[in-house]
């Protein structure tokens, strides 16, 4: 200690005001041990509730996609992964649920979530608003490789119900 | 004459002497990268005698991460994502700070809720920032306590943030012409509360810690930084301040609707301790807490409904031209230097001036004489993130 008592009576008048000081934390802290609920969370039997806006894993409803690459083009740093190509003729156009027209095949679309950076950037953009930001947040891998999720492989399309936001 | 590499014969060593076995050297020992009074990754070599600090020099780039030159290949939006891993403690204000340079360089009028908006959210974060430097200083001196107590204060900052933004800590909330979300009634009831609550949290702080002898002996009168050293060394914030000089920029240079409010700036009073010692630093953050709460009960009252979001091009596009723009964030000074090229999406420079470097900068002044005790008391007392030291 870089102070130190200059006399007996500063040492005792010091040890008094220490003894006193931390009674009085110790009060505070005591309250704690019956009067102030815990608020701690057992996570994997309760889980919280997440509030609307959270943003985690990205998922893509493939189904309203018009493969219009602005999400791409917003991304910062470039983890998704866009491929389409023309509809083969006679095929039929199909709309989006807020009425646009699908004029291009979605060959590919992939999302690095090993890369994203969860800013959200890419929802903002998206005219159909096909793409979210889901409250799924248990996606651990064994490797970086599977991180990559290819939201036209069938058993995404099917986590759908599971992922999507009602 | 005798040569310059003639030595002459050698002395033989004597293994046995009195000297030979008292020979003393200086010890070298590496604090760091993972210690838990550097808020990061900061290595600070340090040379002791015995358990006196003979020099301390800090060793940088543990966390560098191209923050800068990657921010020139990105359009103005998408580097706010960047801005916020600048100091993930106070994402808000950094946002704030790279914002407010865009939207001088592109002449948005911002509408005043989202003004308002963004000034409760900075200082809502202020005190955020503060809890988890009071949380973890304390940490470092040995109780574990209070820890807990200022992190669960904390986290509920931290979910009214997610219910508005969308994260907990990197927010991306702060945009250019305004703000993303706009906030509930129901939600700034919450905040309002949480005033009320953060004031008796307060009380309880100073009876728990900042009256506690033990911690006023632990640091009153160590690492003190003299408001000459501020001065030379260019520190800001609660450093600059807890050196009992009075300087804030939100009072003493407004920017954005600071004149319209009213509160004080704390400085180090030498009540307890010295001007400029650990003590004074502390109890700067501590008051500083309960001028936000000031703060933000008076955004609460002067909130109107209204647009929180101006007009901006849909991709921006800067004049030739650069801006320096600074804040006072939670530790200090940022500032932001952008520079533009003509009709360039994306900046041609973008330098930020952290405070923290220079707070870590002054770490080798203060450093030499004190016990290593003292050392680590007087490096979480600056507070530094190492996020915003790095880039």
């Amino acid at each position: 200690m870089s102070t130190q008592a200059g006399s007996v009576r500063e040492y005792f008048s010091a040890l008094f005001d220490a003894i006193t000081s931390t009674a009085r934390a110790m009060y505070v802290t005591f309250k704690y041990v019956w009067a102030v609920k815990p608020v701690s969370i057992e996570y994997p039997e309760v889980r919280e509730v997440l509030p609307d806006r959270a943003r985690m894993r990205l998922f893509n409803d493939v189904l309203n996609c018009i493969s219009c690459t602005q999400c791409a083009m917003a991304c910062p740093v470039d983890c998704i992964y866009i491929a389409s190509e023309k509809m083969p003729e006679g095929a039929e156009i199909k709309k989006t649920s807020n009425g646009q027209a699908i004029r291009l095949k979605l060959t590919q679309f992939t999302i690095d979530t090993a890369l994203c950076c969860y800013c959200g950037l890419c929802t903002t953009v998206c005219p159909t608003e096909c793409l979210t930001h889901s409250h799924d947040y248990e996606f651990s891998q064994y490797t970086v490789d599977h991180m990559k999720y290819d939201y036209l492989a069938p058993d995404v399309i099917a986590w759908r119900d599971r992922i999507v936001k009602s | 004459m005798q040569s310059r590499w003639d030595i002459g014969t050698p002395e033989r060593p004597t293994i046995n002497s009195e000297t030979e076995k008292l020979k003393t050297e200086l010890l070298t020992l590496n604090m760091g990268p993972q210690h838990p009074a550097t808020h990061g990754v900061l290595r600070i070599e340090i040379k002791t005698d015995s358990e006196i600090v003979a020099h301390a020099i800090p060793h940088l780039g543990y966390l560098h991460r191209c923050m800068e030159k990657h921010s020139e290949h990105l359009d103005y939006r998408g580097v706010i994502p960047f801005v916020d891993r600048l100091d993930y403690l106070a994402a808000m204000s950094m946002e704030w700070t790279y914002v407010a340079a865009v939207e001088k360089m592109l002449g948005t009028e911002v509408p005043r809720r989202a003004e308002l908006l963004r000034v409760m959210t900075a200082e809502l974060q202020r005190i955020a920032s503060h809890l988890v430097a009071f949380g973890t200083y304390i940490l470092d001196l040995g109780p574990q306590t209070v820890f807990l107590y200022a992190f669960e204060m904390r986290e509920k900052i931290l979910r009214m943030f997610e219910e508005v933004s969308g994260a907990r800590m990197l927010y991306n909330y702060i945009w250019v012409g305004g703000v993303w979300n706009d906030w509930t009634d129901e939600q700034l009831k919450n905040v309002a509360n949480f005033c009320d609550e953060m004031e008796l949290e307060a009380k309880k702080y100073y009876d728990l810690n900042s009256s506690n002898q033990v911690f006023i002996k632990r640091t009153a009168h160590v690492g003190v930084m003299t408001t000459q050293d501020c001065f030379d060394f260019g520190a800001t914030g609660p450093v600059l301040r807890g050196s009992g000089f009075n300087w804030d920029l939100r009072k003493n240079q407004p920017y954005s609707l600071y004149n319209e409010f009213d509160f004080d700036v704390c400085v180090g009073t030498g009540e307890i301790g010295q001007v400029g010692d650990c003590y004074n630093r502390y109890i700067v953050r501590m008051n500083e807490v309960i001028e936000s709460i000031k703060i933000i009960r008076q955004v609460l009252t002067k909130l109107e409904p209204g647009s929180v979001m101006g007009k901006v091009p849909k991709i921006i596009k800067l004049p030739k031209g650069e801006v320096y723009m600074k804040h006072e964030c939670p530790r200090g000074e940022l500032g932001i230097h952008l520079v533009s090229e003509d009709g360039g999406k994306t900046p041609y420079r973008l330098k930020v001036k952290s405070p923290c470097f220079t707070h870590i900068s002054m770490i080798p002044r203060v450093a030499p004489g004190q016990m290593i005790a003292d050392f680590v008391a007087t490096v979480g007392s600056t507070d530094i993130v190492l996020g915003e030291v790095d880039r």
